[in-house]
């Protein structure tokens, strides 16, 4: 696993601090990626999958209590990059970001082409005709007509304003794309058409993707591997195929079975109580107050990462 | 066995009969006025306890049609039934008062939906306050039945507390038995469940389904989740653009959707599966026409990949294909 991974994140930490005390919203997370491929990281809200997002593009806000672990691109490790070098050599153009509700959050008073041509101007220093020219292209590409480059944001439909930020993440042609919940606010026959176009440029662009979702069915449209989080942590990662047919962690397989699905009949479940304050989780495994497996053992110490099998990992006493 | 009182004499407790809500967005003093098409059109009936789900995206119409059938908005033209009487433009306050007892609305945001500053108690109190019902005593003993019959127990211990204090999924169970207090017999839920942990929605939903069938209320779930409505209703009704386009017993709108906006919704909601990540979608491009001056003749033609000449000039009738099973489209003509 030494250096072949495009993506390895170590031990990565963030923490916040507020007035009630230290919210631990990554905690000791690790993981890898390869060039090309995709990892899903689904959860429910509040367990820290945007977080995740915020501390691998260093996007952190101003109460950051502890920021700390290793995340290295490409062999480098990021962390030891100062503020500066990391703006112009990584955010953007190594590594791009889609962020929740985008579509919504473009300057209403300049051009789309313009706002999509900006990361090129000022990461790679591409003059304005150029970067123009670009951000027409991007827009070919993801499959709105080069016209609208020169139209205001209000003049596109939801669909489309999203379509326009993806191009945006890709015109620097960065390594990485992390992608946070992209299509939340998006219809179903919108939404199905977007994972449509990212499913083309993963195959067109040996890219990879970080594709950060609360809904485990559209998660499967993209992953290539699923990291599931819980209360600051990922307690299990593995293949799409390992995943989507025999989830090992038990707050996978309840996640799982609480999914409704319209082709097959099942029974379906829910999680009694609710995800822990992350000011103070629960001492041992997380999850083990809702656990309907937990034995002594969980409720005192934390169960680390075991392999299960071949790239596996499942962070539970059950299968030590 | 199902308990048939104050209904028509044809055993519908709710018949709405091409019901329109047109929102004016331009006044036409020198000009023609501008209208907003929410809902165009739409006729349905349902029986007393039965339950329906109506499906459609943002912008359908959905939740303008709950809140017209309630009253909230007041109908521009068409009739809604409700017992046999027409309170279609229901001015009477006593008769009002009557209408807004045996309906409720469960909302989708349970935080915007509670006042903060009242305590879950005097949440529960208010509709029995103002609708005179029963003494102090009398009140809080339903109250506390109330928070009981929707598992918020120990309900001493959740009746004093403020709606910050409680998780939403502990919070839409507060709306749920603040809809039901009054004993009603149309209850509309308009995405109950949208804003809640995936983990917690299933709760919500089973507990929202049992109420429906041991106190046999009609109702009407409205959302976009194709995949929930099973779980959930014997009925689904689809929307789009201010239509119903397709509506049937669920299993087999599900099964064999008819209308190709009904199938192009089916085939771009994935279940959880490794194989969805090597396959396209079959779905339509485009999105949904505005509903101001929507196109003539079907309006899901713009993007219908089976789309004939007639389609684009005229709109289609509502046909009954096989028993109850009823399309708006062409095609079965």
């Amino acid at each position: 696993m030494v250096g072949v991974a495009m993506l390895e994140v170590e031990n990565l930490r963030l923490y916040y601090a507020t007035r009630k005390g230290v919210v631990k919203a990554v905690d000791r997370v690790s993981f890898d990626l390869e060039r090309g491929e995709t990892l899903a990281i689904v959860g429910e809200s509040g367990c820290g999958k945007s977080s995740m997002a915020k501390a691998l593009t260093r996007l952190l806000p101003r109460n950051v209590h502890t920021y700390d672990g290793v995340v290295r691109l490409d062999g480098k490790n990021l962390m030891e990059l100062s503020e500066e070098e990391f703006r112009k050599n990584v955010r953007w153009s190594q590594i791009s970001i889609v962020f929740q509700g985008a579509q919504n959050a473009l300057n209403p008073v300049l051009k789309v082409g313009f706002q999509i041509a900006e990361p090129l101007m000022v990461h790679d220093g591409v003059p304005k005709e150029e970067a123009l020219k670009k951000a027409r292209e991007a827009l070919r590409m993801v499959g709105v007509h080069e016209s609208f480059a020169d139209r205001y944001p209000f003049e596109l439909s939801g669909g489309m304003r999203q379509r326009a930020v993806i191009a945006m993440a890709l015109i620097t042609n960065p390594k990485l794309v992390i992608l946070d919940e992209p299509t939340s606010a998006l219809d179903v026959i919108t939404q199905a058409n977007i994972m449509n176009l990212l499913k083309r440029i993963k195959m067109e662009r040996n890219l990879s993707f970080i594709f950060i979702t609360h809904d485990i069915a559209l998660s499967s449209e993209l992953a290539d591997r699923v990291a599931v989080m819980y209360a600051g942590q990922i307690v299990e990662l593995t293949d799409a195929e390992e995943f989507y047919t025999n989830p090992k962690h038990p707050y996978s397989q309840k996640l799982m079975a609480s999914v409704p699905t319209l082709r097959t009949d099942k029974k379906l479940e829910f999680i009694p109580g609710a995800p822990p304050s992350l000011l103070a989780p629960p001492p041992g495994c997380r999850f083990h107050p809702r656990c309907d497996k937990a034995i002594p053992r969980c409720g005192e110490e934390e169960p680390p990462a075991i392999e299960v099998k071949e790239k596996h990992y499942v962070k539970c006493w059950l299968y030590a | 066995m199902r308990e048939v009182v104050g209904v028509s004499g044809n055993g519908y407790l709710l018949e709405v009969e091409d019901l329109k809500k047109w929102f004016e967005v331009r006044k036409g003093l020198f000009s023609n006025p501008l209208w907003l098409k929410a809902v165009d059109g739409v006729s349905f009936e349902l029986k007393p306890g039965e339950a329906v789900s109506l499906v459609g995206e943002s912008g359908s119409g959905k939740t303008t049609l709950g809140k017209t059938i309630l009253l909230l908005h007041e109908p521009t033209d068409g009739k809604i039934i409700f017992k046999g009487e027409d309170v279609t433009h229901l001015k009477d306050k006593k008769r009002l008062m009557w209408y807004r007892r045996e309906t409720a609305l469960v909302q989708q945001d349970p935080f915007g939906a509670m006042p903060s500053f009242m305590t879950i108690y005097r949440i529960l109190e208010e509709p029995l306050i103002i609708h005179k019902i029963g003494d102090k005593k009398e009140r809080e003993e339903r109250i506390y039945k109330a928070l009981e019959e929707v598992r918020l127990t120990p309900v001493e211990d959740f009746a004093p507390k403020y709606p910050h204090m409680l998780s939403g999924g502990q919070l839409q169970r507060v709306a749920i038995a603040r809809a039901l207090i009054l004993g009603p017999s149309l209850v509309v839920a308009d995405e109950p469940v949208s804003m809640l942990d995936a983990s917690v929605r299933v709760e919500i939903l089973n507990l929202m389904r049992e109420m429906q069938e041991s106190r046999n209320i009609t109702f009407i779930y409205i959302t976009h989740d194709l995949s929930t409505t099973r779980y959930f209703s014997e009925w689904i009704f689809i929307m789009y653009a201010g239509h119903i386009v397709e509506r049937g017993p669920t299993q087999r709108v599900i099964r064999n959707p008819l209308h190709p906006y009904t199938k192009a919704l089916l085939a771009a909601i994935p279940d959880p599966d490794p194989e969805n990540r090597k396959r396209f979608r079959d779905v339509p491009p485009g999105e949904p026409p505005a509903l101001i001056n929507p196109p003539p003749g079907c309006r899901f033609a713009p993007r219908c990949p089976q789309v004939m000449d007639k389609c684009k000039g005229e709109e289609p009738p509502e046909v009954e294909v096989e028993h109850n099973h009823f399309v708006k489209c062409w095609l079965y003509v």
